[in-house]
C-alpha cells in the first residue's frame, strides 16, 4: 500500500505556486513550465489553484513582511505529506533583496524548505531537473544504498527528503 | 493646439509672475519653483494652458531639514516638475488629488514612505508598507536606518459587516487569477461590482531605499529586478538618468542594439499578457498558443543578452553585449515566422464569439478619463489618448526609425488587447530596421565610478508604458535617491474605476488588459 502511495504521488504531484514577494522573473519561467515547450504535465505535474489539493509548493521570491503570514498559512493549509521548493535565488536565500527593510529573506524563514532551485531565475529545465531530484528522494532507497541525510524537510513519510543544490 | 515648450513656460510665468521660479532645461523641459498652496494655483494654470497635462509621479525627498515634494508632470511639450518643500517637523502640504485624480496613489505612496501629509486627500491609509511596520517611521528618509527598525504586531481590524445588499469577495493575496500576492475586496451588489478597494505593498521590497546603499553599478542590476518582464526599460530609464546628469552620449552602434533588446522585450511581454487573457476568460488554448509562439522569442533574447528573462544588456555608457554578424539572420527568420502568425490571431479577435463576448465593451474607458487618470501605455492608446515616449520624446534613435503609434478609439479591453498586437506587428519591423541600419562601431564608452551632483529624470516607454526614473546623485558612487514610477502604478486606478458599474464576472478580463504588473507597483 505504502508503494503504491508513493508511485502515485511521484507520478503525479501536483503543485501550488505562491509568489512572496518575486519579481515576476520566476514566475514567468514556472507558467512556461505549463506550456508547450516545456510542459511538465508530460509527468504528471498539475498546477492546482488551491493549496489544499497541492503536494508541492513552489515559492518564488524573496518573503516580504506582508506575505510571510501568507506564505505560512498556504503552507498550512497543504495536506501532509508537503514539499516547499523554493524557486529562485531570492526564494533560496532573499537574494539581491537580502537585508532590505520590507524583506524576510528565502522562504526557509517561514516555512520548511526540501528543495532549492537557484538562478536568476532558474531556467525551466533547472526547475524540471529539480523537482525530479526531489521526487526521488520520496522513492524508497534500493537495498543496499546509505540512508538519507536528515535535514530541514517537511512531510510525514520515513525518508526525510534533502535534495539541496 | 500643440505648444512648444517655450510658449507653455511663457504662458505660465505671465500668469503666476512673481511667485514661481523657472529654471529651464533641468528635470525635463523645465523645473518650476513654487511653494505650498501656490503650487495648485501653478497646476490649474498649467491644465489651462494645456489640456492633455497629466502628472507622472510625485517624488519624495530628504533634504535634510526639509522634505522636497517634486511633481512630475508630462504635456504634449514635454516632461515638467514642480518643486516644493515642506519642513521636517510639520510636512503638510495640500493635497492635488481633486484637481488631477491620477495622483492619488503617488500621493498615498509619499505619505507612506516620507510621512508627507497631504492634506485633504481622500483616502489616507497605508498602501505599501505592511501592517507591523511602526506609525511615525519612514523608511526612505536618512535618518532612519530601514533595517533596523523594530516592527510592531499588526492591529487587529475588525472586518466591516457586509449590508443586506452588498457582498464582499476578496480576491487575493494568494488566487489562481492572479500571478502576484496582491489583495483586492470587491463589493458586489447581486452581479454588479460597486465598490473596490485594493491592499497593495505585498511586493514592496524596498528597492529605491536599496538603491542609496548600493554603488552605480550594482543599481543598474538592482532596478532591473523591479520587474522580470520589463527588465530591459528598467535597466534603459536608469542608465539614461545617469547619463543624462553626466551629458555622455552613447556610441550609435550600442543605440541601436539597445532598441533590439527594448522591442524583443516589449515582444515577449505583449504575447505573455496576449496569452495570459486568454487564460482569465477561459480560453486556455489561445493561451496556450501564444506561449508557444513566444518561446523562439525568449530563445532570441538568450541569444543576443545570453539570459532567458534577466537580459543585463544595457548599461551605463552603452551595452555590455555586441550582436554577432551571424545573429542577424536568425533573428529575422524568427520575426519572420511570427509575423505570419499574427494575422491568425487577429482574425481570431474579430471573429471567436467567446473573445468577442468576453471583451467587447468591458471595462469601457473614456479619453478623457484616461488624460485625467493619467493613465499610460497600450492603455491610453486603446482609449484613444496618444501618448508614446517613443514618438513624444524620441529617445536612441527611435526619431529615425519609421513606426507607426497604435491607436484605437474604443477604450474597452478588446481594444487593449489589439493594441498590443499591433505593437508586437511594429516591433518586428522596428528590429528589422534596426539591423538593416546598424553601423559598425564601439559599443560603450566609460562611465566614472562616482556621479558628479546632478539631477535627471528620464523615462521610455516599457512593454506597459511609460516608465518614468528620476535620478539625484551627489558625487560619490552612490545615488542619492532614486525613484522609479512605473507603467502599472499609473494605469491601476483606471481599473477601479471602469470596474464599477461591470458585472463581477467581468473583473478578471477587465484587470488583465491592464497588463498588471504588482512586482513594479509595489517595488
Amino acid at each position: 500500500m505504502v508503494d503504491t502511495k508513493t508511485w502515485a504521488r511521484v507520478k503525479s504531484p501536483w503543485v501550488i505556486h505562491f509568489n512572496s514577494g518575486a519579481c515576476n522573473g520566476c514566475d514567468i519561467e514556472i507558467v512556461a513550465l505549463f506550456t508547450p515547450k516545456y510542459d511538465v504535465e508530460r509527468f504528471g505535474v498539475k498546477l492546482e489553484p488551491s493549496p489544499r489539493h497541492a503536494d508541492i509548493l513552489l515559492v518564488s521570491g524573496c518573503v516580504t513582511q506582508q506575505c510571510s503570514e501568507r506564505l505560512k498559512r498556504v503552507y498550512d493549509q497543504m495536506p501532509e505529506p508537503k514539499f516547499v521548493v523554493a524557486v529562485g535565488a531570492c526564494a533560496c536565500s532573499g537574494g539581491i533583496f537580502e537585508g532590505n527593510y520590507n524583506v524576510l529573506g528565502g522562504a526557509d524563514k517561514v516555512v520548511p524548505v526540501a528543495a532549492y532551485i537557484p538562478g536568476c531565475p532558474p531556467r525551466p529545465e533547472a526547475m524540471i531537473d529539480g523537482l525530479v531530484k526531489l521526487l526521488n528522494t520520496l522513492n524508497p532507497p534500493p537495498k543496499g544504498a546509505k540512508k538519507q541525510i536528515k535535514g530541514a524537510s517537511a512531510g510525514v513519510t520515513e525518508e526525510k527528503p534533502v535534495a539541496k543544490e | 493646439m500643440q505648444k512648444s515648450s517655450e510658449e507653455f513656460v511663457n504662458a505660465i510665468e505671465n500668469k503666476l509672475n512673481g511667485k514661481i521660479q523657472i529654471q529651464i532645461g533641468t528635470l525635463g523641459k523645465a523645473a518650476i519653483t513654487a511653494n505650498n498652496g501656490i503650487h495648485r494655483d501653478l497646476i490649474k494654470v498649467m491644465l489651462e494652458v494645456d489640456d492633455q497635462t497629466s502628472i507622472v509621479a510625485i517624488t519624495g525627498l530628504d533634504l535634510g531639514t526639509n522634505l522636497g515634494v517634486y511633481y512630475h508632470f508630462r504635456s504634449q511639450s514635454g516632461y515638467y516638475t514642480i518643486k516644493a518643500e515642506v519642513p521636517k517637523d510639520n510636512p503638510h502640504i495640500q493635497t492635488i488629488t481633486d484637481l488631477i485624480p491620477g495622483a492619488l496613489f503617488a500621493e498615498m505612496e509619499g505619505n507612506d514612505l516620507f510621512g508627507i501629509v497631504f492634506d485633504g486627500h481622500p483616502s489616507p491609509g497605508r498602501l505599501v508598507l505592511s501592517e507591523n511596520w511602526p506609525e511615525g517611521v519612514y523608511p526612505l528618509r536618512k535618518d532612519v536606518i530601514a533595517n533596523q527598525v523594530k516592527l510592531v504586531p499588526p492591529k487587529n481590524v475588525a472586518a466591516e459587516p457586509d449590508d443586506n445588499k452588498t457582498v464582499k469577495i476578496i480576491i487575493g493575496p494568494q488566487h489562481p487569477a492572479l500571478i502576484e500576492p496582491e489583495k483586492f475586496s470587491v463589493s458586489v451588489e447581486g452581479e454588479i461590482v460597486t465598490k473596490v478597494e485594493p491592499r497593495l505593498g505585498y511586493v514592496h521590497r524596498g528597492v529605491e531605499k536599496a538603491a542609496e546603499l548600493r554603488t552605480y553599478i550594482q543599481d543598474v542590476y538592482l532596478v532591473e529586478r523591479v520587474c522580470g518582464i520589463c527588465n530591459g526599460p528598467h535597466a534603459w530609464s536608469f542608465s539614461g538618468a545617469v547619463e543624462k546628469i553626466l551629458n555622455v552620449t552613447v556610441p550609435r552602434r550600442a543605440q541601436f542594439i539597445r532598441v533590439i533588446t527594448l522591442e524583443l522585450n516589449r515582444i515577449h511581454s505583449h504575447l505573455l499578457v496576449l496569452g495570459h487573457a486568454g487564460l482569465e476568460i477561459g480560453y486556455e488554448t489561445l493561451f496556450q498558443y501564444f506561449w508557444r509562439d513566444r518561446e523562439p522569442i525568449m530563445d532570441l533574447i538568450e541569444l543576443t543578452c545570453g539570459n532567458r528573462v534577466y537580459e543585463s544588456m544595457i548599461s551605463m555608457g552603452g551595452v555590455r553585449r555586441d550582436l554577432k554578424e551571424t545573429d542577424s539572420p536568425k533573428i529575422k527568420a524568427v520575426l519572420e515566422d511570427l509575423r505570419k502568425k499574427i494575422p491568425f490571431y487577429k482574425q481570431l479577435y474579430e471573429n471567436e464569439p467567446t473573445i468577442k463576448a468576453r471583451m467587447k465593451d468591458v471595462g469601457v474607458l473614456k479619453r478623457e478619463d484616461a488624460i485625467s487618470l493619467g493613465v499610460v501605455g497600450p492603455v491610453a492608446r486603446a482609449s484613444g489618448y496618444a501618448v508614446d515616449v517613443r514618438k513624444d520624446e524620441p529617445y536612441e534613435v527611435y526619431g529615425e526609425i519609421p513606426f507607426k503609434e497604435i491607436i484605437y478609439t474604443e477604450g474597452d479591453t478588446w481594444a487593449r488587447m489589439n493594441v498590443r498586437m499591433d505593437e508586437v506587428e511594429e516591433s518586428i519591423n522596428i528590429i528589422e530596421y534596426a539591423l538593416d541600419n546598424m553601423p559598425k562601431g564601439p559599443i560603450r564608452v566609460d562611465i566614472p565610478r562616482e556621479i558628479l551632483a546632478g539631477e535627471a529624470v528620464n523615462a521610455c516607454e516599457a512593454p506597459r508604458g511609460e516608465l518614468f526614473y528620476y535620478v539625484k546623485s551627489n558625487g560619490t558612487d552612490m545615488p542619492d535617491r532614486v525613484k522609479v514610477r512605473t507603467p502599472t502604478f499609473a494605469n491601476l486606478p483606471s481599473f477601479f474605476k471602469t470596474a464599477i458599474g461591470g458585472s463581477i464576472a467581468d473583473v478578471p478580463a477587465n484587470f488583465v488588459s491592464l497588463d498588471p504588473c504588482f512586482s513594479c507597483t509595489d517595488r
